[in-house]
């Protein structure tokens, strides 16, 4: 079980430190830590399970604040690391964000939080809902509240019903003057896509062509082209040798482009209705699902028979499902780098534009890439949108809302670094955007229903797709 | 829409934490101490109390030490009612309570009334700091009151009495493991889920193995658990997979079996794809799957524990798992395995991953091979949760790729690298591709992987090279298409690292050819032209771990073709050139591979060969490094009789000194070896547990449980039985003896009271013992006693006393062994305990008795008046609940002094009170109630100059620590004075005998046992102080020494002092001194047990005792024992 908890910032101060048991973890761990953290750098940040000489640490970074667990015993360290999760997205809930001073200035919200939810290295009572029961978070009123009379208590005098129902994550007696559900699909796009030319690709032609030159004594070819060009090279190839792999046939008619295409989806909910209403939620296509996920409220009975999502809400927003579909053919945008180098420098451009039109505006559109280790300096400038290199070599190239008239396109040049003659490592493209009113997935809610309508609800849909792992590899 | 509300947001937050800074804690966070945090703690307002708190808090959080402000924050706010106050307190209070036990021990009382509070918040948050202190001393109190809060009727607080367990546990008070483990297993009955989460989790952590809590309700168990929440679900499914396993053992159609199931009925392979992979199987023959053998290491690791299985390895034969067959179960025929796979599987969709990965887990080990399917899309499905749990989920699809890749490798586009991961996240992403690769997934694999070798990451880029080869290795159908990848990547690194040399473009390049060496070596023959195109290239190659790795292939391969064998010479030239500027571990290599070369080449033109390799090995002698030189020596030696070298040796006679050399040359540098087959060391551990991340046993990890080790017996009795028992027994005796009390005049301690009543053990004094003065030692031994009565014949037979066990009465050892008992030792080995007792007796020790005296009123601040108290060991006539306290009034001034009066303090005295209580009439009587704290005492009149005038008060105090306040008046001035309390004066002498008290003893074990210790060095002083008095023995001064402080400062009744009889001359171990008391107000019988360690010349360890059934006056009593115990008297 979990033995202490520790908050750090950024720069590596503890901001807090919350003993769980008797086994005292002292604060010297946390300068091991940092001490760790600054000797091998920052990708020591991205390791969630730490061995130090004396503790075992779990370690969840949430917008620069360091979440720190230390335990000495077995423990399945995923909990720790989604309880540490729950630890951050209750705080950030409570507090509209987490950053440093955020954390300091509600130290005692944060400790009676911290109290709440884990006893003994146990988690305790890590529903929001009932949380915000417990511990009142602060809101204007309370703090101008406090400014005036002094004193208020954010400490709930009693104990919130719903810890004692059946349904946990509800509170028992809820009045709501408007009843509403809300229904929204929050889609996330990860992609993987290979530029037209591909660098692998002429690794494995080159390759060949270089064999075939030394064997058959031709003279080996420069295949910086195009892949047409590629292809007849290939071909002459492929006369002067016999014995082509079928591997290397694969290679050549492989579409290509899309390594992988798939949707993250998450149906959230915002409900506000009253006494305890049950709901069921269907689809016009669940088979388009791959997996799922769902909330602790929803009943796996009538899923696992008919796919529908019968449940109890909990009250306000919440995320009632995650899922994933995979496979998919298309992505709605396109990003198209090219590089050429000669002699010490490289010309870069890149174009982006709409590839099949998803019906609605394309906006947000952001291109984000870090520039390789061997480039010296840059001159990057877009057509659209700002360019933007930062000190680190990332350079983001903000586009905003698609323009209807032409194709944004960002251009420039790369000095190398001196000796280098041509770029041999590319850079991976990143690329965000959002779609509003579509779920790309094609997924269909099909209706909402309310078992025990006290006063029929108003109900919503909306849905909205936003890139998540988009990449476009060079 | 969203994007308004997300602006709006964004600069609402902004603009809040600009201005409403103002509002909220920060400034108690920035300068916590800028204002004196005792007066606003001692303050009458909540706020302020909270703002003190919240700035203890503050500086809690800094990591400075406010563990000083203990004793304030503890009197003065435990009592608060102010929600948010108590909360405040605890957390500070749970921050120091170990470090200030004592002080956190005055709180209990506290808790334990907010314990009986209307509200379950307050319960539960009682419960849950006062188990929090974690002190042994009130570990039995602790235990009662989880006791009390298992069964309430709040869910909530019943959750917390769950978690509450574990603290207690960790105490390791052996005494209360029976009563722990049978709240563990109430709550595992509860009705409610989440209970049983929280039971569960306390089972996990006090009694893992405690199966048969397990088996009484398993089937309920398992049918609530999707109700569970999320963190109970994830201990209460490990737990249920220990107890299937340890009922009904491995399931025949799961994967820990597969090994077995393989040898008995030789299965067929139904994966052609990875047929080429059998091997042959070194001991028995069979052919086997080389993924079965894993699985089988994977069941045993599971079973046994990596390090215990990977050290047998060594020596003992693999032999099957071992099991027979009656610790096989079958997942279909089984209901218990049945129950349990069906109510994990819809755990597999929980939004917990903790959760999906223990329930995969259990589907893991339990379930058939080919429904083990299903817990693939959920584990890949938590690929995309947070970055963190991503890679403790991939740790884990490692070991199962690794035993069954054929459930991967359909999903391989899952495991396809994402710029964003972390390194380690991509290190074994790559490591799990090439586990699962297959043939068809092979190409779009490799193209993933070319991509990786441009990353510009060149660590990456390596890792991504070394599973290239790893993939060759294991589909030998690509191996000519990496091998030529790699080529092409050899030799364009190379060239770029001509030109740009960077560090870590070496790195590449050495993986490179370590990835292109490993493909040769599975088959080298077909691979002469690659092995050709890198020694060409070895000009252009700077990195010399890559050299020297081409060498040895060179060296290795050299006469594997034409093509080699026509290269040789002129490479030999080449390096016999560049000799003396390469690295060391080239030139290894280099002097390495000329042996090789000369033993097996089949060269043409030896001569030009034979020139260039003794250059080399010239000058490898001549090297400036000890290791080049050592070998060249060696080697040169080892050759001297090859043939094509001989020349360079005069003599050419043969030797058989020189043959064995050539032999010795033959077997390390000639024939070529098989590659040995991999040895798998991995080491596995369970799925989802820590030592899997880290890769060793964390602290706690415990393997699964042996199949079928447990056999369910109902009739395993429940320790309450006993207990209820005692309870019983208590309650009698305790009525007893409150009805045999008296009015006997308590003050007197003669020795009669214990000689007097001694049992039939006693012998009767005779006239030896008349001339010690007030002090004798009765020895409860008939042998040793009729042997001699003189003390000092006590210790010399006591050294040489081996018969004493036997000649001991009976009698004697029955009081010993209840004693032991008591205090919870095994008393099985008791019977053969050679020990014998003497009883000491103090007489006359009640006219040494000097209550202590304290200071209610000092003449400066009364005017020369003074005013002593004193605690009297008298009983009050009144009421039993009443103190009675000697006043004694003095008078330093010059005047006389009239009116002296002492009344209770109140808020408007009423003008008659004083005269009503000129004596104590008949109204006081009737209107003692519990209001009434005090009986007013007799008024002095007139008190001269000088004259001093006593007065007995006769008073009810609230609380042992709450002074008693008063007001003195005095010539009509009125004064306040505080009375303070003392609770060794809570209690009256109660008089009994040894058996008695022993009996008592007895029946008040475990959570009404409470010892303490501390040192008493009082002794000391008095040794220094008079030189050793020669006529008193040193054993008896010192027990009428501790008897003396004990009845000076508490209303105690001295039951006897004995003292071993195999005692040591200087060793005072063993003397023991039983005194008895009772509680005033209710007659409790208070039992105090005082035993010495130690030796006279130095502080003795005193452990105290305390048997009483009010467990907290109990402890406060011995809490008070013990301090004055430890302080010197003035």
């Amino acid at each position: 079980m979990l033995q202490c908890i520790f908050l750090l910032s950024d720069s590596g101060e503890v901001l807090l430190e919350k003993q769980l048991t008797g086994h005292r973890v002292d604060r010297a761990i946390c300068d091991w830590f940092w001490d760790q953290i600054l000797t091998q750098g920052e990708s020591l940040k991205l390791v969630p399970v730490i061995a130090s000489p004396t503790h075992y640490l779990f370690q969840v970074v949430r917008e620069g604040i360091t979440f720190l667990a230390c335990t000495q015993v077995e423990m399945p360290p995923l909990m720790a690391i989604e309880f540490l999760c729950r630890v951050a997205d209750v705080l950030s809930n409570y507090l509209d964000g987490l950053n440093e001073d955020v954390i300091k200035d509600n130290f005692v919200i944060v400790y009676e939080l911290l109290d709440e939810m884990i006893d003994n290295g146990f988690p305790l009572t890590t529903e929001p809902n009932i949380l915000r029961e417990m511990i009142a978070p602060p809101n204007i009123v309370s703090k101008v509240l406090s400014v005036v009379t002094g004193s208020t208590s954010n400490v709930s005098n009693t104990l919130p019903g719903a810890t004692a129902s059946c349904v946990p994550w509800r509170k028992t007696d809820l009045k709501h003057a408007t009843n509403e559900v809300y229904v929204d699909l929050v889609e996330e796009m990860d992609a993987t896509i290979n530029s037209f030319v591909l660098p692998g690709f002429s690794v494995f032609l080159s390759l060949f062509l270089h064999y075939s030159g030394q064997l058959c004594s031709g003279s080996p070819v420069c295949i910086d082209g195009h892949p047409k060009q590629l292809a007849n090279v290939f071909y002459l190839y492929s006369l002067s040798c016999s014995d082509l792999s079928p591997l290397l046939i694969l290679l050549l008619l492989r579409d290509g482009n899309l390594v992988k295409c798939e949707i993250y989806g998450e149906v959230e909910v915002n409900s506000n209705l009253s006494g305890l209403p049950d709901l069921t939620l269907s689809f016009a296509n669940p088979l388009i699902f791959n997996d799922v996920r769902f909330h602790p409220c929803v009943r796996l009975r009538p899923w696992e028979a008919n796919q529908i999502l019968s449940f109890v809400p909990p009250d306000g927003q919440f995320t009632l499902m995650s899922y994933r579909v995979k496979k998919l053919k298309s992505t709605p945008i396109y990003v198209k780098p090219q590089f050429t180098s000669d002699s010490g420098t490289c010309r870069v451009s890149v174009l982006v534009g709409i590839r099949n039109d998803p019906g609605k505006s394309i906006d947000n559109i952001a291109v984000q890439f870090k520039l390789p280790p061997c480039v010296k300096s840059s001159d990057l400038s877009s057509n659209y949108g700002s360019v933007n290199v930062l000190a680190d070599k990332t350079c983001s190239w903000t586009i905003g809302r698609m323009p209807k008239d032409k194709a944004p396109s960002m251009s420039g040049t790369l000095v190398l670094e001196s000796g280098m003659d041509r770029l041999h490592v590319f850079p991976t493209f990143k690329v965000g955007f959002r779609i509003m009113g579509v779920a790309l997935s094609g997924l269909k809610i099909d209706k909402l229903d309310l078992k025990n309508p006290l006063s029929r609800p108003h109900k919503g849909f909306r849905a909205l797709t936003k890139g998540g792992e988009f990449e476009v590899r060079s | 829409m969203l994007t308004q509300f997300g602006a709006t947001a964004e600069s609402l937050s902004k603009a809040s934490t600009m201005v409403f800074r103002i509002g909220t804690d920060a400034h108690l966070y920035d300068d916590p101490d800028d204002v004196s945090i005792v007066p606003l703690l001692d303050s009458k307002f909540e706020s302020e109390k909270c703002e003190a708190l919240k700035r203890l808090l503050a500086l809690i959080a800094q990591g400075f030490d406010v563990s000083n402000y203990f004793p304030q924050v503890c009197s003065e706010n435990v009592a608060t009612q102010s929600l948010e106050v108590k909360k405040l307190v605890y957390l500070y209070l749970l921050h120091y309570a170990e470090k200030r036990p004592n002080e956190a021990l005055l709180s209990i009382n506290y808790f334990q009334k907010d314990l009986g509070d209307p509200n379950p918040l307050v319960r539960a948050w009682a419960l849950r700091t006062m188990a929090g202190i974690r002190l042994h001393a009130i570990a039995s109190l602790v235990l009662v009151a989880v006791g009390k809060c298992a069964r309430d009727p709040s869910v909530y607080v019943r959750k917390c009495a769950a978690i509450a367990l574990p603290k207690l546990h960790d105490l390791r008070l052996e005494e209360h493991t029976a009563a722990i483990e049978e709240i563990v297993g109430m709550l595992l009955k509860d009705n409610s889920p989440g209970v049983v989460g929280a039971a569960a989790s306390a089972f996990a952590s006090i009694c893992p193995n405690n199966f048969s809590l397990i088996g009484r309700n398993y089937k309920r168990l398992c049918e609530i658990l999707p109700d569970v929440e999320e963190w109970g679900q994830i201990v209460l499914i490990g737990i249920l997979l220990r107890y299937a396993i340890a009922k009904h053992g491995l399931v025949r159609e799961s994967l820990m079996l597969s090994f077995d199931d393989l040898e008995i009925q030789s299965l067929e392979k139904d994966d052609p794809e990875s047929s080429h992979l059998t091997v042959k199987r070194p001991f028995d023959g069979s052919s086997f799957d080389i993924y079965t053998e894993i699985a089988d290491i994977v069941a045993r690791s599971y079973l046994e524990g990596p390090d215990k299985y990977l050290a047998r390895l060594g020596h003992v034969n693999q032999d099957s798992l071992g099991l027979d067959g009656s610790c096989i179960t079958s997942a279909t025929s089984n209901d218990d395995v049945k129950i349990l796979l069906q109510c994990t599987s819809p755990l597999l969709w929980s939004y917990n991953s903790a959760v999906v990965l223990a329930a995969a887990g259990v589907h893991w080990i339990m379930a058939p091979k080919e429904d083990i399917r299903k817990i693939v899309k959920p584990l890949l499905f938590l690929l995309r949760s947070s970055g963190s749990s991503k890679y403790v989920v991939l740790c884990n699809i490692q070991v199962f790729a690794k035993a069954m890749p054929s459930l991967f490798s359909p999903y391989y586009e899952d495991f396809f690298i994402s710029s964003s991961d972390s390194y380690r996240t991509k290190t074994l992403k790559l490591e799990i591709l090439s586990t699962i690769a297959t043939k068809t997934s092979i190409s779009s694999i490799f193209l993933e992987f070319q991509d990786h070798v441009r990353d510009p990451d060149r660590r990456f880029a390596a890792d991504t090279v070394a599973a290239i080869g790893l993939c060759a290795q294991k589909l030998p159908d690509v191996a000519n298409t990496c091998l030529e990848a790699l080529l092409y990547l050899a030799l364009s690194e190379s060239s770029n690292n001509a030109v740009a040399l960077m560090g870590e473009e070496e790195i590449l390049l050495v993986q490179v050819v370590k990835s292109i060496m490993a493909i040769i070596k599975q088959d080298p023959h077909s691979h002469e032209r690659v092995i050709v195109h890198l020694v060409r290239s070895l000009d252009s190659m700077s990195a010399p771990a890559a050299r020297a790795m081409v060498i040895w292939m060179l060296g290795e391969y050299c006469n594997i073709g034409d093509l080699t064998s026509k290269m040789i010479p002129t490479i030999f030239k080449y390096l016999a050139q560049r000799f003396h500027s390469e690295s060391v571990e080239t030139k290894l290599q280099i002097v390495n591979a000329c042996v090789k070369v000369l033993l097996r080449a089949e060269v043409e033109d030896m001569s030009e060969l034979r020139l260039a390799i003794s250059y080399v090995l010239e000058l490898a002698k001549c090297d400036s490094n000890y290791d080049v030189r050592d070998r060249a020596r060696v080697l040169k030696n080892f050759l001297s009789h090859c043939k094509g070298f001989n020349y360079l040796e005069e003599a050419d006679n043969l030797t058989e000194f020189n043959d064995l050399t050539y032999v010795f040359a033959e077997y390390i540098f000639g024939g070529t070896k098989k590659v040995p087959s991999e040895s798998f060391s991995y080491r596995f551990y369970l799925p989802g547990s820590l030592s899997l991340i880290v890769l060793h046993a964390a602290p706690g990890y415990e393997p699964l449980p042996e199949p079928c080790s447990f056999a369910d017996d109902e009739t395993s009795h429940s320790p309450t039985n006993v207990h209820n028992d005692h309870e019983s027994n208590d309650i009698d005796d305790s009525d007893d003896i409150s009805g045999s009390l008296d009015e006997e005049n308590t003050s007197d301690y003669s020795s009669g009271s214990v000689s007097g009543e001694g049992g039939d053990s006693y012998i009767a004094s005779d006239s030896g013992e008349d001339e010690e003065a007030g002090t004798l030692i009765h020895l409860s031994d008939d042998a040793t006693d009729s042997r001699d009565h003189d003390r000092v014949s006590v210790k010399n037979t006591s050294s040489g006393l081996m018969d004493a066990g036997e000649l001991m009465s009976k009698r004697a050892l029955e009081s010993w062994l209840n004693e032991n008992s008591g205090s919870g030792q095994n008393s099985s080995n008791l019977s053969h305990v050679q020990r014998s007792l003497a009883r000491i007796s103090i007489k006359d020790i009640g006219q040494l008795v000097k209550p202590k005296s304290y200071t209610l009123l000092d003449p400066t601040n009364g005017n020369g008046l003074s005013v002593l108290y004193r605690f009297s060991s008298e009983v009050s006539k009144v009421s039993k609940e009443l103190a009675c306290i000697h006043v004694s009034f003095s008078n330093h001034s010059e005047g006389h002094m009239c009116n002296i009066f002492l009344a209770e303090e109140k808020p408007n005295p009423s003008p008659d009170s004083s005269e009503k209580s000129g004596s104590p009439s008949e109204s006081v009587l009737v209107s003692l109630d519990k209001e009434a704290t005090l009986i007013p005492m007799e008024e002095i009149d007139r008190l001269n100059p000088g004259q001093t005038a006593d007065r007995v008060l006769q008073v009810r105090f609230e609380h042992h620590l709450l002074p008693l306040k008063l007001v003195l008046s005095c010539d009509g001035r009125k004064q306040q004075v505080k009375l303070r309390p003392d609770i060794g004066y809570f209690i009256k002498p109660l008089p009994m005998d040894i058996e008695s008290f022993l009996k008592k003893e007895s029946q008040l074990p475990g959570m009404f046992e409470n010892i303490r210790r501390c040192t008493f060095s009082e002794h000391l002083n008095q040794q220094n102080d008079k030189d050793e008095p020669p006529q008193k023995d040193i054993f008896l001064m010192i027990c009428e020494k501790l008897a003396l402080k004990m009845l000076s400062n508490a209303n105690l009744h001295l039951v006897s002092v004995d003292m071993p009889i195999a005692a040591n001359l200087d060793d005072l171990s063993g003397i023991s001194l039983r005194l008895s008391g009772e509680i005033l107000n209710n007659s409790v019988p208070c039992l105090v047990t005082l035993t010495l360690k130690g030796t006279c010349a130095e502080p003795l360890e005193v452990s105290v005792k305390m048997n009483c059934e009010e467990s907290v006056f109990g402890l406060n009593l011995l809490n008070r024992i013990v301090n004055f115990l430890a302080e010197p008297t003035r």
